[in-house]
């Protein structure tokens, strides 16, 4: 894991992308007890702000991990023996990654997504694996409450949090 | 079913009730979330091994750490 976030933070200095956090189920574990999960999901802002209507272009990415012989398994390119996945953030993604937390891992820098905007990320996504995901990071993890109420109804999820929490 | 009235034996030979019980498990849960994330992630491989050798996940990549 340490020399996949070198090679992470060597993307950023070159340029590859402008900021990046650790996200979903990896950014959950590091508040929450370990559960199984199979890849790393990077949450990456763009050079340039990506518009509605445009066609997310990651090749130039996808290259530089090519050229230094990272090789894919379906849906994610494995660095130094770890699969990784790369998510282009924009609106509540874009937000959690730039107020996300900086830790470091072995000795290396990097950012993980804060449990607060996790919650309201899970949340947004709505699946059942998400949902678990909340109810771990409500239970174990210190939530800052007023932080949380802020970023969910910024993102009109409030109302689904309320509901969530009286399903009980 | 009266969780302060059922009575269970532990391992080291405590005797504590259904409600505590689940208590104790619970706070053991947030203890384990209290873990270095790198303790975390060597916890995460073992299941990853778990999965893939013991379970129906033949296909499970275990990390390389």
């Amino acid at each position: 894991m340490k020399h996949t976030l070198i090679v992470l933070n060597e993307m950023k200095e070159k340029g590859l992308f402008r900021d990046y956090a650790i996200g979903g189920a990896m950014a959950a574990l590091r508040w929450t007890e370990p559960f199984f999960t199979q890849d790393l999901d990077i949450f990456i802002i763009l050079q340039k702000e990506i518009r509605e209507d445009e066609i997310i272009n990651l090749s130039a990415l996808y290259e530089y991990l090519k050229n230094k012989g990272y090789e894919w398994s379906g849906q994610w390119i494995i660095i130094e023996g770890i699969p990784v996945e790369f998510i282009p953030a924009e609106g509540l993604a874009k937000e959690a990654v730039e107020y996300g937390v900086d830790i470091e891992f072995e000795g290396v820098k990097t950012r993980v997504v804060s449990p607060e905007y996790l919650i309201a990320l899970f949340l947004s996504a709505g699946r059942e694996k998400d949902k678990i995901k909340v109810r771990l990071l409500l239970d174990q993890a210190d939530i800052d409450k007023e932080k949380l109420e802020i970023i969910l109804r910024k993102y009109s999820l409030y109302n689904k949090f309320e509901r969530f929490k009286d399903s009980g | 079913m009266d969780e302060d009235r059922i009575k269970i034996v532990l391992p080291d030979n405590r005797v504590i009730t259904l409600k505590e019980f689940f208590e104790e498990t619970e706070r053991a849960h947030k203890e384990l979330a209290k873990l270095s994330f790198e303790d975390k992630v060597r916890i995460l491989v073992k299941l990853q091994e778990i999965a893939r050798d013991w379970g129906q996940k033949k296909d499970v990549l275990v990390w390389k750490i």
